[in-house]
């Protein structure tokens, strides 16, 4: 059969990314959610949903397992009578095994259409969270990464029940890398750098030599997407333009500014300086109407425009228990990583992920963590008491159009090129080998 | 538990419960090795007689003996096609995940259907007739279990075929 | 989700996406049995072509795939299709229907562009029984539709029938068996009073039916199983159930093995959920010793055997 272009399934804690490779997009992203019957599963501790026993079969007919809906259309379902839904995946890891397999069997078929028997599939395996997070998250390293046996099983329900031609289970942060490849100022395909990942819920640093997670390395900040949201509600709340909106849609509105009008400023105080002098030039207006009644109303936005994506690199304004700056964090991810690849993690910081999508957020960061390693480089010339005077550490943070869903666009990438073919996992070498074969993992698409 | 079964899993309790007085002891051939000896049979006189409980030609249970290990390998019934791939499919499941099942070994012995293997370090560690309940439930259950995904197969196939079919109706 | 749906959902959600909020596209999917769609905008961003690849195009159009697609969609389809590609649709967003029900009559007309390629033969069939059946006796030509690389289906108009056969192939043994015993059903399921109405299914294993066996190239292994349904006149009379008809037996072989996925992954929870109460039994044998309690080092963290 020609090949059909493979499948990238991106299933994240929150959303699932999936569509076919060569895309620049995925053609769904859903919620990883499914709506099953009978009472929404209890935290993982009670097990699995029982498998009907054959007293019952008679009455359900025997395919009660079929009648489930995933992705929106389960939040949608949430509150029919006798649909639960639950979240088969917790902490990037998948804590429902079988909640998961139907929820890929539907993805497959209602959604993607295929034959998975004509496909290739690249999975996207999250490393950095193994045990879970604690709830006082708090900068902390990862011992172990993603356990092999998760792998196995995921390849034992892709090989055992789907069939697929072929797996390649890809690390999150390396696709991010190769995501950065299709921006103009990479000239060559590295999987050596920095990836800052920044989404709802955590923003994750992590170190990459050469297409390896640096696991020891790997650093969380409990700042994203959703404090940004939080902090420009709080800021307008405290200026009053909430007053007018419905409670009810006020985190809404805080993220559709967030979204639209936030930006990254280079001198906070002139920033601010600015603004005062020429409030009517820099406050916008953001309208929108009450969802029940349809009333209007408006909002000025105003300082929450440079202030909130500020709160990365200056936590202190928002939080009071997490007081590090991003940069600072980047700084101390690559200081503690091996020093032959410290050269090559700064040379290549590449952002993805909806939180990083701020204008200038780079070039903020790139300016920051360089004042941060000249300092460094000049203090240890004094101290050496040296003539002899360091070239310099180059820094670059690499910002491109695809940050959004930068992992799976990584995928698609990586999945196009023609070598992913002879870097998967093929029916037949499962079938010779077992599940165990997925602990192989093998790296391709580099320049080198 | 049908009363044509009970016999056989008695007979498989007691001679199970019979064999398990299993001792340390190092390896006569490598120095400083310690290993099961029915697995090694490098040592002839460590080794006991094996024996098979057959409860009729399709289901039977091996027992091999030895000073310092034990290996239990079972077959399973399998009356069709259907009952043999499920039985393929469910030990293989199962033995997929042997580091959980310390007794249980990887491979089936040759002509039998799972294997599991109990050391002396096992029983010393472990309840000696907890391991036997395992494993006469585990005999139990199995056969119980394919002939109920057996039965589900088929009434998801009727509803599947009905519900294809019905929407043929005008 | 028990029936599949006939129409592509990728098509009929991108489409009522552009419709509200139109802008540039390049987007390639698939659909069941190889299927390849392309859909981009290559001129502005309010017309979409939208491309299909289909692996028995050749045979279809032999058949009249292009005058059922003239038919269905009439100036949209363009004269020179892609490259690489079987047909094309223009759809321009401006000329489209208004917003509402004939919107989305229409989206949903252009997700059913495989379905109306595919239903080409069967409705050729359908017209020649007509003619067969008022001549009285005769029986229509074999027409054979490739549709993958390894399977087929064939149709054949009778004076009272029209006999539709699958060939398809279990790549797996677990698949074979499983589908041994869908298919079995599918025979006797007919039965059943409700289903007395549907359409006859025979199912053959490894031989081909008389129907086909002169057919060349047929393969001769354990993997392959032919299904015959045999559609009467009641089936195919009315313009509204042929429809139906056509769009249902399109979608058998995905049907089929659909479900044989499904319940492998049923089969699978089944055995989870069973090796974990077995994992309960053996670790009432492990005593206190064996579940040796965590040991932690002066700085708290803990040890780890992997």
């Amino acid at each position: 059969m020609s090949l059909l272009s493979p499948i990238i399934c991106d299933n994240g804690t929150g959303y699932s990314k999936v569509g076919f490779a060569g895309n620049s997009d995925p053609s769904f992203v859903f919620p990883t959610a499914i709506a099953t019957r009978g009472p929404a599963s209890q935290p993982s501790r009670s097990g699995p949903a029982v498998p009907s026993k054959p007293g019952h079969l008679a009455s359900k007919r025997g395919v009660e397992d079929l009648d489930f809906f995933i992705g929106d259309e389960a939040l949608a379902n949430a509150k029919t009578p006798g649909y639960g839904v639950s979240y088969p995946i917790r902490h990037g890891q998948i804590d429902n095994w079988d909640y998961m397999e139907r929820y890929w069997e539907q993805t497959i078929f209602k959604y993607l259409r295929a034959e998975p028997e004509d496909h290739y599939f690249l999975l996207v395996r999250d490393q950095h969270c193994s045990t879970g997070l604690p709830d006082n998250l708090s900068v902390q390293t990862e011992p172990p990464l993603n356990p092999p046996e998760n792998r196995e099983q995921t390849a034992e329900i892709f090989f055992e029940s789907f069939n697929i031609q072929g797996l390649y289970i890809a690390v999150q942060a390396v696709l991010a890398l190769a995501a950065s490849w299709s921006s103009n100022r990479v000239v060559d395909r590295t999987l050596t750098g920095t990836v800052i990942d920044s989404g709802d819920g955590v923003t994750h640093v992590i170190p990459c030599a050469e297409g390896y997670v640096i696991g020891s390395s790997i650093k969380h900040i409990p700042i994203a997407g959703r404090d940004l949201s939080q902090f420009v509600l709080n800021l307008m709340r405290e200026r009053g333009e909430m007053v007018n909106v419905p409670p009810e849609d006020q985190l809404k509105i805080a993220g559709k500014v967030k979204e639209n009008y936030t930006y990254v400023c280079q001198d906070i105080v002139k920033e601010f300086r600015k603004y005062d002098a020429e409030p009517y030039k820099y406050f916008e207006r953001y309208d929108g109407e009450h969802s029940v009644t349809g009333r209007k109303y408006s909002v000025d936005v105003g300082y929450e425009r440079f202030l909130a994506p500020e709160i990365f690199f200056n936590p202190e304004i928002y939080s009071s228990d997490f007081l590090t700056p991003l940069p600072e964090i980047v700084d101390g991810v690559i200081q503690g990583s091996p020093i032959d690849v410290r050269r090559g993690l700064y040379k290549n910081i590449v952002l993805s992920g909806g939180s990083t999508m701020f204008q200038h957020f780079g070039q903020r960061l790139k300016r920051d963590l360089k004042q941060i390693v000249d300092r460094r480089l000049e203090a240890s010339a004094v101290s050496s008491g040296s003539v002899q005077k360091s070239s310099g550490v180059d820094v670059d943070v690499i910002s491109h159009k695809r940050q959004r869903y930068a992992v799976w666009f990584g995928g698609s990438l990586l999945a196009s090129l023609p070598e992913f073919y002879s870097s998967c996992h093929t029916k037949a070498q499962y079938d010779e080998v077992g599940p165990s074969i997925v602990r192989r993992y093998q790296i391709f698409g580099t320049a080198t | 538990m049908s009363n044509v079964l009970r016999p056989y899993l008695a007979a498989v309790r007691s001679t199970l419960t019979a064999a398990l007085t299993l001792e340390n002891f190092a390896s006569q051939v490598v120095e400083r090795h310690n290993q099961p000896e029915v697995e090694v049979g490098k040592s002839k006189e460590v080794l006991l007689n094996p024996m098979i409980i057959s409860r009729n030609e399709n289901e039977r249970v091996l027992i091999e003996p030895s000073v310092n290990s034990i290996r239990l390998s079972i077959k399973i019934k399998q009356a069709d096609e259907i009952e043999r791939i499920l039985c393929k499919k469910f030990t293989r499941f199962m033995m997929q995940r042997a580091e959980n099942f310390i007794v249980l070994r990887r491979k089936p012995v040759k002509g039998y259907d799972i294997s599991f293997l109990i050391t002396n370090t096992q029983t010393e560690t472990m309840l000696k007739h907890k391991i036997v309940d395992f494993i006469i439930q585990f005999m139990e259950d199995v056969d119980r279990e394919i002939s109920e995904m057996k039965l589900s197969l088929n009434a998801r196939a009727r509803t599947v075929a009905e519900s294809y079919l019905i929407a043929f109706n005008p | 989700m028990i029936l599949l749906e006939p129409h592509n959902y990728i098509i009929q959600t991108t489409l009522a996406e552009k419709f509200t909020k139109p802008s540039s596209l390049d987007v390639q999917f698939v659909d069941f049995d190889g299927v390849r769609f392309h859909l981009s905008t290559p001129e502005r961003k309010s017309a979409l072509l939208l491309s299909m690849h289909i692996r028995c195009w050749d045979e279809l159009v032999r058949y009249g795939a292009q005058e059922v697609l003239q038919r269905e969609y009439g100036p949209l389809v363009q004269a020179q299709p892609e490259p690489e590609y079987n047909v094309s649709l223009v759809i321009d967003l401006d000329t489209a229907p208004p917003e509402g029900e004939e919107r989305d009559n229409f989206v949903k007309s252009i997700a059913l562009l495989k379905r109306n390629a595919l239903a080409a033969p069967f409705e050729l069939a359908f017209t020649k029984q007509k003619e067969l059946e008022s001549a009285g006796d005769g029986q229509g030509e074999l027409t054979a539709i490739h549709y993958r690389d390894e399977e087929a289906i064939y149709i054949r108009a009778a004076h009272d029938r029209v006999t539709v056969i699958f060939s398809t192939v279990f790549r797996e043994e677990t698949d074979r068996i499983f589908g041994k015993v869908f298919l079995q059903e599918f025979v006797d399921a007919r039965r059943l009073p409700t289903i007395q109405n549907a359409p006859q299914v025979l199912y053959t294993n490894r031989d081909p039916p008389l129907e086909i066996r002169h057919v060349p190239g047929l393969r001769d292994s354990e993997d392959i199983g032919y299904v015959t349904f045999v559609l009467f006149p009641r089936h195919f009379n009315n313009p509204t159930v042929a429809a139906g008809t056509i769009s249902h037996i399109e979608l058998f072989r995905d049907y089929l093995h659909y479900h044989i996925k499904c319940s492998k992954a049923y089969m699978q929870s089944r055995m989870r959920h069973r090796v974990a109460e077995f994992q309960k039994v053996l670790n009432r044998a492990k005593t206190e010793a064996a579940t040796s309690t965590e040991r932690k080092t002066v700085t708290g963290r803990t040890l780890h055997t992997r």
